[in-house]
This record gives structure tokens, C-alpha cells and sequence, in this order.
């Protein structure tokens, strides 16, 4: 009696299980062909204003444009802006796009823009990011469809600059009638998608604009949604219910690729450039024999293989490959322990000394890549104590200069690409996250910063990059790769800058 | 009675009053968000700027002294990172909670209850040692790891559930079995070990002697009196299951408390984080509370007391 019971309970088990892993639906392509899809990113919304931004504009970037776009090569190429010169040493001209009307029938001209920067340049609105555009000193409005740019001081970056955020155009008069708190809850741009509604804590929904100024997208209906939890993010896209990760880990390279519906992909040296920082004004890392003894003692190359497993790429370069101002490849420090340890004795520290490298969860096997790293000065005599600190301490530990003497950080252009980007915060000394001083080196990262001549800045950064090297103010490692999954019917491959334009993306059997 | 109820009512209103001082003071221990709710490049400057109109830069005693006045008066400022009411965010997220709490803690009554009785009833047989084993396996795994084979299973393989979310009951069936996974046990040995001990009560000897049958004594007479320890179980378990939900909730992304206080616990969100410590031990409480007035109710004596 007993028996046949949960012979019958585990039949029906079987019975349902089998029925309903053949009738899920997968959703996407909705009947009338119209693709629909849906993003899952690791992080929560929490404003959609793009010029008060306190995380990256993935999501905006799909409502609003920007004067200036990248293209797939991520090249500069016209956004709202048709064309744009530079005037004299301080001014900058773009010519502005005609007829681009703003999804709620307001215009779209010169008066736009004004608005939209002097907004975040107002001190009194307290822009988080307001900085990336502080050398600006105002925008001049020529007529209805020119404008132009004054900078504090020659600025090469202005283009760049009116690519990313805070530099997205919002309509003035829609923007003063709700107000700054109601315009980050309701935005309405310009850009290939509207806002249509977001779902606190779980999901923002966009659907097409008919009448964008660059063609009505092949995806008609995006819901982003949040999954923080990264092992989640990949069983949600392996079930269908997601067409997009952002942030996939390297251990869940393999599972995607063996998957029937998704594909993974990698876009290599997207990531931070990770190092181990120096404070290179205490002992003995005040010394440049020592700094280089530990940098020929790190095999960078089977940490890159073994550790990380391929999850990065092994580098001297602080400046990335897509980065204006990248020099190439160097190869000053191969793995040497010899060289190392005659290096220590040479700077007096024959049987070595000890140091705590400080280390955070924010890069790839933080922890794991701290630990050989540490078995690896081992070996010339240098004992480390490794101590992992908690990321939001972190983020304060390091900029106040609290850390130990030996720190991982890892630092990118991220959206701006270019060398500035990428070194003068990490490199110019008095900056919050450097811990390196060098007049010479100071004077050419401001030069660079300071002229539009793009012949003399790629100079200056190469020159910039052999003296860091010999100074040996870190210890060099790797620029990390950075993945996504998508799904199968959809036809889009990750970029550098990290943004996700849906308007570029197809289904995968339209080609 | 009523000097009983005065008295409890009373020790609630102090145990509110400490949970909000703890958080304040440990949620500062850290230092403050200024510098996290800036982008990495700014300068030491711009995040004194900014601390300077937070009022972060004022006394530690000052501001706590502020942020009592405020609490008295509804008022738990704005959300440094959401820019809108704190109380309003947690309050919003409140009843995908509770819909996640209620649902988990009816799977685990309903479970734990059964399992509790089963093994009493069938003392010392191979039903009561598998159910024994099965408890000490469930309150041995971490929810993490429970909520991850879940997905595994019931998501990947078998296709049954959603992986994440809150998109109507179905994905709500995952995270609350996984936040009912440890509960079940506790409230399972207490009901065993409490309905094991009213059946060796006399008056329960006296019904066998008059020749009641075991299976009718054990569920009118037994479960009735041994459902007063489990009571106390359960609703401790409820107590816990708000407050623990933030590991479920991050791993299934649902929208709850949970997840707030995780965003805001890594943002330093001062405001969201006092709010939604304070929110959660104030339902904490009143569940304790209201467990108390129900024993008066189930059981005569503690009036007595």
C-alpha cells in the first residue's frame, strides 16, 4: 500500500516535471515578428537624469543622444551634432542636427544644449559627475542649429567629452516643468527608445521611437532589468528569460559557451588595467631598485594563465589598446628572480623585508592573484600579508592615502578613451588615488591635458610611459577582459566603452 | 493584565530606541558615502564639498541627537543614493517581503508542523529517523547555496520555475521554499520533542486507559496543547525570516526590503539603511509582541503569573 503510493507520487512528479519543461514559452520574438528583449545588468537603476548619474549610462544612453556618438570601431562620428571644428585655441563649433524633435514634440536646437550643460555645471545642482565636463566654461548659442564651446583652457578632449555622460540632451521646457527629482523618474530624450515605466527595484521598460532622427530600431521593446547575483544572471539567460548579461564571471565562460540559446561574448581589455600601487614615498618603496627588484620577481604570465585563466591580458601599458594615446606594447620587466634579487641587494635589502598588500573584490580572483603574488616575493625574500579590505572601505581607504603601502588598484578610461583618462589620475601627483610623485612626469601629463595638438600628445604619453616603467612607481600586471551573454537570435557583440546601444542590435537570422 | 501589556508595550519602545542608536553608530563605524557617491575621479575637494552640505561633517553626537528628533517625527530623511523619501523606498518594498516572509513561513509551518507530528507519532521507526536526518541536512545548508540549486534544478533542468524576479506567483514558488528551508527544522524538532512530551502527560494516559485511539488522542487532544512552544518557534522564525531575507532576495533579484538594504549598506546610504533597520525591528518587535498577547489568549496561566 505504502509502496504503491509513492510509486504514484513520484510518477505524477516526473509527469509534471516532464510536461512543463516542454511548454515553457520562450519569450523574445514576439508572433508578429517584432523583436522584444529583455537586459539584465548587475545593478539596480536609480535615476534615469543623465547629467546626475551615480552609475554608468547604459540604460539612459537608449533614451537620450549625445552631440557626439562612437561607432562600432568606436570612433567619434556625428550624434546630434552633424559636424564639429575647433575655432580658436579655447572654442569649439558643432553644428547641430535639424529637425530632431525631442519625444514629447519639443525641439531640439541650440538652446538645448545650453540648457542641458549649464545645468550640470551649476554648482547649486550638485552634479555627481559634473566633473567630467569642468573645463568647460560655457556654452555660447550662435543661432538655432550652431554652437559654441568655451573652454576654461585649451581642452582636447571637448568632442569626447560631449560623447558621454553628463553631456546627453534633455529637453529644457519638459525639464523645468517637472523638475530635476520628476525628470530623473520620467525622462524624455531624443534617443531611439522612450521611457515607458520603471518598476522600483526590479525593472525600467523602454519601447521604440517611431521617428528617431537615425532610422526606427529593429528592437522594438527593451525591459532592463537588475539581477545582482551573478551565477542567477546566467541561469536566467540559459532559461531564456533574459536576451542580454552584462558582467559575466569568468567561471561561467564555459557554461554559456556549451549552452543550446546563448553565446558569450568577450571583449578583450575592457576592463580595469589592474596593478599593485607602491607608496612610493615610504621605505622601501621610496627606493626605484626595489620597486623594479618586485617587478621582475611577479610571473605576470602564469598568474594572466593559470589564475585568471586567460580572463585577462598581460600588460605594461596603463593606457588601453582603443585609447587615444596608446603607445603599443613594452616589455621592460621579464620574470627574472635573479635579476631580482641582485636588484634587492643592490638598493640594501639582501635578505628582504616585509609589506601588507591590501586587495578588494573589485577585480577578477582579487584574492587568489594577492596569494601567488605573495608566494611569488616569497621567493626573493619579501614576506607579504595579504589583507582583503571591504569594498565601500575601499572606496574611501584608498583615496585618502589610509592603505597599506602596497595596494591593488586597477584604473581605465572607461567611457572617454583616451590616455588622460587612463593615467593622470593614477600617475599626477596630489591626485587622490596616486601615490606616485614625479615633477617631470607631472608637467607632461599636464601638457598632454593642455594642447589639442594630437601629434605632440601621443608623444607626450609615450614619453610618459618609459619614464613610469623605468620609475617603476607599481608593479605591472593586466588589463582585464570583460564578457557578456547573449542569447542566440540576437546579433550584438560587447564594446570597450561598455555602453549597450540596442538601437544597433538585429536578430540573428536577418543579418 | 493590563499592567503586563503596559509593561511589554513599554520594553518594545526601549528596544526600538536601542536598534536605532546601534545602527546609527555601526553603519558609521566605516566612515561616510560622500566619497562613494561621487565618481572615482573626484577630487578630495569635491567630496569635502559634499560631505559639508550631507552634514556629515558635524559632531557624531549632534547628528545623532537630530536623527532621534527626526525619528520621533516620521521623519527618516532621503535616500542618499535613490534621492526620494527612505521610509517611502522601504515601505514600498515592503509588501514583496511579506508576500516572500508569509508565503515561506506558511511552506515551513505546514512542513515543519507535519514532519514534527509524524516523528512523534511514529517515535523511534525508520519515518521518524529519515525525517530526523532530512532536518539536520536542511538546517546544515547555507541559504545561499540551497537557493542556488533551486535555480539548478527547478529553473535550468526542469524548466518549472522562473530563475529571478517578481513576475506573478510562479517566481514567487523558488525563493520562499528556499527561505522555508531552514525554519522547517526548528519548528519541526519543537513540535516533536513538545507533543512527545503531552503524550507522557497523565491526562493523556488517563485517555488511553479509557481507550481512545492513539492517531484520535495525538491530533484532537495532543496537538492542541503541544502547539504552544511551536507558536513561540514560529513566530521568533518569522521575526528572522524578515530580516534574513536579504541573502534570498539578492540571489532571486526580488524586490524587497532585502535587497534595498543591501544596495544601501554597500552605498552607505545613511538614511535607508537607519530607515529600513528601524522599520524591520519595529515589525520584529510587534511580532514579538503580539506572540505575547496571543499566549494570553492560548493559555490562561501566564494571566495568573
Amino acid at each position: 500500500m505504502k509502496k504503491t503510493g509513492l510509486l504514484a507520487l513520484l510518477l505524477i512528479l516526473t509527469m509534471v516535471a516532464a510536461g512543463c519543461s516542454t511548454g515553457t514559452s520562450q519569450k523574445g520574438a514576439a508572433q508578429d515578428g517584432s523583436l522584444e528583449i529583455t537586459i539584465a545588468r548587475a545593478f539596480d537603476v536609480n535615476g534615469l537624469d543623465p547629467g546626475f548619474l551615480t552609475e554608468n549610462a547604459q540604460v539612459v544612453d537608449n533614451i537620450f543622444d549625445t552631440l557626439v556618438k562612437r561607432d562600432e570601431n568606436e570612433q567619434l562620428v556625428p550624434g546630434l551634432a552633424t559636424s564639429w571644428s575647433q575655432v580658436d585655441e579655447n572654442t569649439w563649433e558643432f553644428k547641430l542636427r535639424e529637425n530632431v524633435k525631442f519625444t514629447n514634440g519639443e525641439p531640439f536646437n541650440a538652446e538645448a544644449v545650453k540648457y542641458s550643460i549649464d545645468r550640470v555645471l551649476n554648482p547649486d545642482n550638485n552634479a555627481p559627475t559634473a566633473g567630467y565636463i569642468s573645463t568647460i566654461q560655457e556654452v555660447q548659442v550662435v543661432n538655432d542649429y550652431t554652437v559654441h564651446v568655451i573652454t576654461k583652457n585649451p581642452d582636447p578632449l571637448v568632442p569626447t567629452r560631449f560623447n558621454r555622460y553628463p553631456t546627453e540632451i534633455v529637453p529644457p521646457k519638459y525639464t523645468e516643468e517637472v523638475g530635476q527629482e520628476q525628470f530623473a523618474q520620467k525622462p524624455v530624450g531624443t534617443g531611439p527608445y522612450k521611457f515607458v515605466e520603471w518598476n522600483k527595484g526590479s525593472s525600467v521598460v523602454l519601447e521604440v521611437n517611431k521617428d528617431y532622427w537615425n532610422g526606427e530600431p529593429e528592437v522594438k521593446k527593451i525591459t532592463f532589468r537588475s539581477i545582482p547575483e551573478a551565477s542567477t544572471r546566467v541561469s536566467a539567460l540559459l532559461n531564456g528569460e533574459v536576451d542580454l548579461i552584462t558582467a559575466v564571471s569568468p567561471e561561467d565562460r564555459e557554461k554559456i559557451e556549451g549552452s543550446s540559446n546563448a553565446k558569450l561574448s568577450s571583449v578583450e581589455r575592457a576592463g580595469n588595467t589592474v596593478y599593485v600601487g607602491f607608496k612610493t614615498d615610504v621605505e622601501p618603496f621610496n627606493n626605484p631598485k626595489v620597486r623594479q627588484a618586485l617587478n621582475y620577481a611577479i610571473d605576470t604570465k602564469s598568474i594572466v594563465d593559470n589564475v585568471l585563466r586567460g580572463a585577462a591580458v598581460q600588460t605594461e601599458s596603463l593606457i588601453g589598446p582603443k585609447d587615444f594615446g596608446y603607445a603599443g606594447e613594452f616589455d621592460t620587466y621579464g620574470y627574472d628572480p635573479d635579476k631580482a634579487k641582485q636588484l634587492l641587494s643592490e638598493a640594501g635589502y639582501p635578505d628582504g623585508f616585509s609589506a601588507t598588500l591590501d586587495t578588494v573584490n573589485w577585480y577578477i580572483k582579487n584574492t587568489d592573484v594577492a596569494q601567488v603574488i605573495a608566494e611569488q616575493l616569497k621567493a626573493i625574500g619579501v614576506n607579504i600579508t595579504v589583507n582583503n579590505v571591504e569594498s565601500s572601505v575601499y572606496r574611501t581607504l584608498v583615496p585618502s592615502g589610509k592603505q597599506n603601502s602596497m595596494y591593488v588598484l586597477g584604473w581605465s578610461s572607461t567611457n572617454t578613451l583616451d590616455a588622460d583618462a587612463a593615467i593622470y589620475a593614477i600617475l599626477h601627483s596630489g591626485e587622490s588615488y596616486s601615490t606616485y610623485s614625479n615633477p617631470e612626469v607631472d608637467a607632461k601629463l599636464e601638457e598632454a591635458r593642455g594642447t589639442t595638438d594630437e601629434e605632440r600628445r601621443k608623444t607626450l604619453y609615450k614619453e610618459i610611459e618609459e619614464i613610469v616603467l623605468q620609475d617603476a612607481p607599481r608593479i605591472f600586471l593586466y588589463q582585464e577582459n570583460q564578457y557578456y551573454g547573449v542569447s542566440k537570435k540576437l546579433n550584438w557583440e560587447g564594446r570597450i566603452d561598455g555602453s549597450i546601444p540596442v538601437a544597433t542590435m538585429k536578430a540573428a537570422d536577418s543579418k | 493584565m493590563r499592567q503586563y501589556i503596559v509593561k511589554r508595550f513599554l520594553q518594545s519602545l526601549l528596544a526600538i530606541l536601542g536598534a536605532a542608536t546601534v545602527v546609527f553608530f555601526i553603519i558609521r563605524l566605516s566612515g561616510d558615502p560622500a566619497r562613494l557617491m561621487l565618481p572615482p575621479e573626484a577630487s578630495e575637494e569635491q567630496v569635502a564639498a559634499l560631505r559639508e552640505s550631507l552634514g556629515f561633517n558635524r559632531p557624531l553626537l549632534v547628528q545623532y541627537l537630530d536623527y532621534l528628533k527626526d525619528m520621533v517625527t516620521g521623519n527618516f530623511g532621503n535616500s542618499l543614493y535613490f534621492k526620494e523619501s527612505a521610509l517611502q523606498l522601504v515601505l514600498e518594498r515592503m509588501p514583496a517581503t511579506m508576500d516572500l516572509a508569509v508565503s515561506a513561513i506558511l511552506i515551513a509551518v505546514v512542513i515543519g508542523v507535519t514532519a514534527g507530528v509524524v516523528s512523534a507519532y511514529k517515535k523511534n521507526t525508520f519515518i521518524d529517523y529519515l525525517i530526523n536526518i532530512w532536518i539536520f541536512i536542511t538546517q546544515s545548508l547555507p541559504v545561499f547555496w540551497v537557493g542556488i540549486v533551486f535555480i539548478m534544478i527547478f529553473a535550468n533542468q526542469l524548466h518549472l520555475f522562473p530563475t529571478s524576479g517578481n513576475n506573478g506567483l510562479i517566481s514567487l514558488v523558488l525563493p520562499a521554499l528556499t527561505l522555508a528551508a531552514y525554519p522547517i527544522a526548528p519548528i519541526a524538532r519543537t513540535m516533536r520533542s513538545s507533543l512527545m512530551d503531552v503524550l507522557q502527560q497523565s491526562y493523556m494516559i488517563t485517555n488511553t486507559a479509557q481507550g481512545f485511539s492513539k492517531r484520535r488522542m495525538v491530533l484532537k487532544r495532543g496537538l492542541k496543547n503541544a502547539l504552544l512552544p511551536v507558536v513561540t518557534v514560529i513566530s521568533l522564525e518569522f521575526g528572522v525570516m524578515i530580516a534574513g531575507a536579504v541573502v534570498t532576495e539578492t540571489i532571486f533579484s526580488w524586490p524587497g526590503v532585502g535587497q534595498l538594504i543591501m544596495q544601501a549598506v554597500s552605498n552607505r546610504d545613511f538614511p535607508l539603511v537607519q530607515a529600513s533597520i528601524l522599520i524591520i525591528s519595529i515589525l520584529y518587535i510587534l511580532i514579538s509582541f503580539i506572540t505575547d498577547m496571543v499566549y494570553l489568549w492560548i493559555d490562561p496561566r501566564i494571566k495568573v503569573q
